[in-house]
């Protein structure tokens, strides 16, 4: 009793509007409070999301997350690795590595665009160096259906957030253990691969939710830099909702509390399986 | 002692926080104040009247910064010197606020947050059919009854207006390329086709339900189907199956030698513009004769920009203002639709060097030295002359098509 | 010698994106193929400080930096007394409820925004700073609840029970001993809570219609538009407001904490 008075204000916004949000957003998937008299029963819009389009699009946002959160924590667990190494003198200058962190994301988006696309600057740099001889012949990197472009705005802005959390997960990382390593002739890869990476495991863990569970459902990058199909399934909801006829309100709602369901489902499993593995590993 | 002040500090800062948190909701519900007089009924006065000092929002697509800025200072500021208004625009898709207004309508809230929007076609006909709109009150402006045809304002895309929307320009679609880069550009819908497959990669258009991507499959029905002619009359879902078929035919076949090989459109024409001016495409669309001439103006595009119309015709509209059914200030919107009717805000929209948009007025009922005026502009070389774009104007189609047009593009082309 | 090559990747990778913002906003004919530019421009300086859009782009910075701050207030309200809960008491169901109670950050924000957009019109919060603010506070207070619940581990209940001891009240308590105490922690949380809602475009634009004006839905339109010299220009004023709030609550916190001899 004392627990849930002390809670309360936590869990008063928390129920009212989390839990309420999600509560009318399955309502509204079901066709209630909709604008217009649903039509072809309480699982209709469910019904439309079998078909092959919406599919595609399911999977390809799984794809660009999977892949872009995949090579953030790649890429940030090194370069935090990186970081630790530098002495003391340059750990503060090395923060620099925070500034994406600052930047919105419709901002980044915009740095991709600035970048990559056939005119953009890296596009001018190839030329320069020769390797094409005009514009057009810059590989399309954007909006070329592979959402190459999403992740890499999504890995720019990512990055640093794998560092920022490895980092303070190194700092506690006792530095004799590497010197032990060195010391009995360990490589370089073999001791990060050995040693640092599995005391990062399970921040390492946490970040790939986090980072895949975001990319997978959010808005603003693919807004700017989504392909038109198939387009990641945010983008499909709101052009249901917003660009179509208002018998669409169900259909788009329902592709929202899908994609909630499987994000609920997603840490379910993910965490249940990484437990696993790590009794395996005890037991070995 | 000092901590505890600190601490009292603190709190003090989250008090007026939370204090700023409610005076700011105290301030958004009597934002719009009861209505003293029924706008509909009452004298221009007292509508006057009742707009001096008020704010009115003006909610349009905003892509276009020329756009943006006349409005916000040309428009704006005169508006608030004439009639002490303030203008508050907001930048969101038609569809979108039409949608917003929907839901309101669905959850019964009576006082929005929309007074003005800019709309045409289907967009006015969802809003109208939802009785989402306000009046009819355009026969009430002034500048309405002075100087516009009521003829030429009677329908928007096939749809009666009804007084429900007031005439704000008028547009003609055009194509833009740069004569320093394509020699010959297609003057048809045939030597398109042609031309895309000569030279793959460099031509795309803006992705359906965009104002000008939608605009551009329209232009290709008529051309593909044999004209304009048979669509007039409404709906027909036999002769739509039959032109539209043709239609998908011809954008199939110009798909894959499309931009990124037609898997991707440009989101909105504003992306588009952007490759055109940056190169990557050789051709641009504008639903606006002038756009090319602001944009060369703005130093986007280059100087030997230029403009065509399509042989088999280049569709023309009228776009409009209308007001919201829960706006919170209806006298206020009404005083700024006539204010962008008024021939001085129609000129200075005209000029390219801040919009260059088509007037809807009446030349026949102008003033002689308001007429000259408008004759003594100049729209600039990239702008296609008045002559040349009359002959093969032609007008929209009703508006049931281009929700179907939209939704089989959807379903014939992109996927 | 091989650190700074390793500092010089981390420029190269992280700050020098940002300079190229910094050429396109000082050169507005940047163009393919140019490596550098050839003519440099004050436009987009005159546009954003001097020009008729000035008032317009404050006004929209300012509002953002109202709605984000309040967001931050909220946060640490609904966080502060659950969080020292969380951390000093063990009960049946904690995992459960610390996991449920983190899921606002995790599970993606539009499902519940756009649910309760539709409760929102008819409580008239729609388009409303209140509405924006609920709706951002539940969004991101799960990253202040962490802070927080870190924060009150590190420290035991010695300090209240103290307190207590000597007399001090609930009230008193809270204001002289644990906010100060806790205070780093909640600056640590209110930084990244700021951020969240600062950054945000969708939510704003959602419950916000427009009505309540935001830099990020000023800025979208122009990020999406042909001119990119303004886009840049208009990127890096936004990147001015977190680093300055940052470098400010930095230096006011290391001050506050020094003079009392605590740091």
């Amino acid at each position: 009793m004392r627990t849930l008075i002390k809670l309360s204000p936590l869990l008063i916004p928390f129920c009212v509007l989390f839990l309420g949000g999600m509560v009318l957003a399955v309502a509204q998937s079901l066709g209630f409070f909709a604008p217009l008299e649903a039509e072809g029963g309480l699982f209709a819009a469910y019904s439309r999301l079998l078909e092959p389009p919406f599919l595609r699009s399911f999977g390809f946002s799984l794809y660009v997350a999977l892949v872009s959160a995949l090579v953030s924590v790649g890429l940030g667990s090194v370069l935090a690795y990186g970081v630790w190494k530098l002495p003391a003198s340059l750990q503060k200058t090395a923060t620099l590595y925070k500034v994406p962190l600052i930047l919105p994301h419709i901002a980044v988006a915009f740095m991709i665009l600035v970048f990559w696309t056939k005119s953009g600057v890296f596009a001018s740099l190839a030329f320069h160096v020769g390797l094409i001889d005009s514009a057009g012949e810059f590989p399309s990197v954007l909006y070329s259906g592979n959402g190459l472009g999403m992740i890499l705005a999504y890995v720019y802005k990512e990055t640093p957030f794998v560092i920022l959390l490895a980092l303070a997960m190194l700092k506690r990382l006792d530095p004799r253990l590497i010197q032990t390593a060195v010391m009995f002739g360990a490589s370089r890869p073999r001791i990060f691969i050995s040693v640092v990476l599995p005391h990062l495991k399970p921040v390492l863990h946490t970040t790939f939710i986090i980072l895949f569970l975001y990319s997978f459902g959010a808005f603003d990058i693919p807004f700017l830099l989504g392909e038109s199909s198939p387009a990641m399934v945010s983008i499909e909801a709101y052009n249901l909702y917003f660009q179509r006829d208002l018998s669409n309100r169900p259909a788009a709602m329902a592709m929202l509390v899908v994609m909630f369901l499987f994000a609920a489902l997603f840490i379910g499993i993910y965490a249940r399986v990484v437990s696993r593995m790590e009794m395996r590993e005890r037991k070995l | 002692m000092r901590t505890r002040g600190k601490v009292h500090i603190l709190m003090l800062v989250l008090a007026v926080c939370w204090g700023l948190f409610a005076c700011a909701g105290d301030e958004e519900d009597t934002g719009g104040s009861a209505q003293a007089i029924d706008p509909l009924t009452a004298e221009w006065e007292d509508i006057l009247a009742q707009a001096e000092g008020s704010t009115v929002t003006f909610y349009m697509y905003g892509g276009w910064a020329h756009v943006n800025d006349w409005i916000d200072t040309y428009v704006a500021g005169e508006l608030k010197t004439r009639y002490n208004i303030t203008l508050e625009r907001v930048p969101m898709d038609a569809a979108v606020f039409v949608n917003k207004l929907l839901t309101e309508k669905a959850a019964g809230q009576e006082q929005g947050s929309i007074d003005m929007m800019w709309i045409n076609g289907e967009n006015f006909r969802n809003a109208m059919e939802a009785e989402l709109l306000f009046g009819p009150y355009a026969e009430k402006l002034p500048n309405f009854q002075a100087y516009v045809d009521p003829d030429s304002v009677a329908y928007d895309f096939g749809f009666p207006t009804n007084g429900y929307e007031s005439p704000y320009g008028k547009a003609q679609f055009v194509f833009e390329y740069d004569s320093d880069r394509v020699e010959n550009p297609p003057r048809s819908y045939e030597e398109l086709l042609a031309w895309v497959e000569e030279n793959p990669g460099r031509f795309t258009y803006p992705q359906p339900p965009d104002f000008t991507g939608s605009a551009f499959i329209r232009q290709a029905f008529y051309a593909v189907s044999g004209g304009h002619e048979p669509y007039m009359t409404g709906f027909d879902q036999a002769l739509f199956d039959q032109g539209a078929g043709e239609l998908w035919d011809y954008l199939q076949a110009m798909r894959p030698h499309l931009w990124q090989e037609g898997s991707s459109y440009p989101k909105d024409s504003a992306a588009l513009d952007t490759l055109f001016a940056r190169g990557e495409v050789d051709l641009n669309m504008s639903y606006h004769p002038i756009h090319a001439q602001s944009k060369i103006i703005e130093g986007t595009y280059p100087e030997t920009v230029r403009t065509l119309v399509m042989a088999e015709g280049s569709i023309y509209n009228i776009h409009y203002t209308a007001i919201a059914a829960n706006a919170p200030n209806p006298a206020g919107a009404m005083v700024v639709a006539d204010f962008l009717l008024s021939p001085e805000a129609q000129l200075s929209k005209l000029d390219p060097a801040n919009w260059g948009d088509f007037p809807v007025l009446d030349p026949a009922k102008l003033p002689e030295d308001i007429r000259e005026a408008f004759a003594a502009l100049d729209l600039g070389q990239a702008t296609l002359p008045v002559d040349d774009l009359v002959p093969v104007a032609v007008p929209e189609v009703p508006s049931d098509y281009v929700e179907a047009l939209e939704k089989g593009w959807d379903e014939n082309v992109l996927q | 010698m091989k650190h700074w090559l390793y500092m010089a990747l981390l420029v190269v990778l992280f700050v020098a994106p940002l300079l190229a913002l910094v050429v396109y906003a000082l050169a507005p004919g940047w163009r393919f193929p140019d490596l550098w530019p050839h003519a440099w421009s004050m436009r987009t300086i005159e546009q954003v400080f001097m020009g008729p859009q000035t008032s317009r782009i404050f006004s929209h910075l300012l509002w953002s930096v109202v709605y984000s701050l309040l967001t931050t207030g909220a946060t640490l309200a609904i966080c502060l007394v659950p969080a020292q809960h969380l951390a000093r008491h063990e009960f049946s169901g904690k995992r459960v409820l610390e996991a449920l109670l983190l899921a606002p950050a995790l599970v993606p924000a539009m499902t519940f925004s756009m649910g309760v957009h539709f409760a929102f019109i008819k409580l008239g919060l729609a388009d409303t700073l209140p509405g924006v603010v609920l709706v951002l506070t539940v969004f991101s207070y799960p990253y202040m609840l962490r802070a927080l619940v870190a924060g009150y581990q590190a420290f035991g209940r010695e300090y209240e029970l103290c307190a207590a001891n000597l007399g001090a009240g609930f009230f008193q308590r809270l204001l002289s001993v644990e906010l100060p105490l806790i205070l780093p922690s909640a600056i640590a949380g209110g930084s990244v809570v700021f951020l969240v809602a600062f950054s945000e475009y969708f939510l704003v634009f959602l419950i916000g219609g427009g009505a309540v004006p935001s830099y990020t839905g000023y800025l979208f339109p122009i990020l999406n538009s042909s001119d990119r010299a303004l886009g840049s220009m208009l990127t890096l004023v936004f990147l001015l407001v977190p680093l300055l709030l940052f470098v400010l609550t930095d230096v006011v916190v290391t001050r506050a904490y020094r003079k009392r001899g605590m740091y």
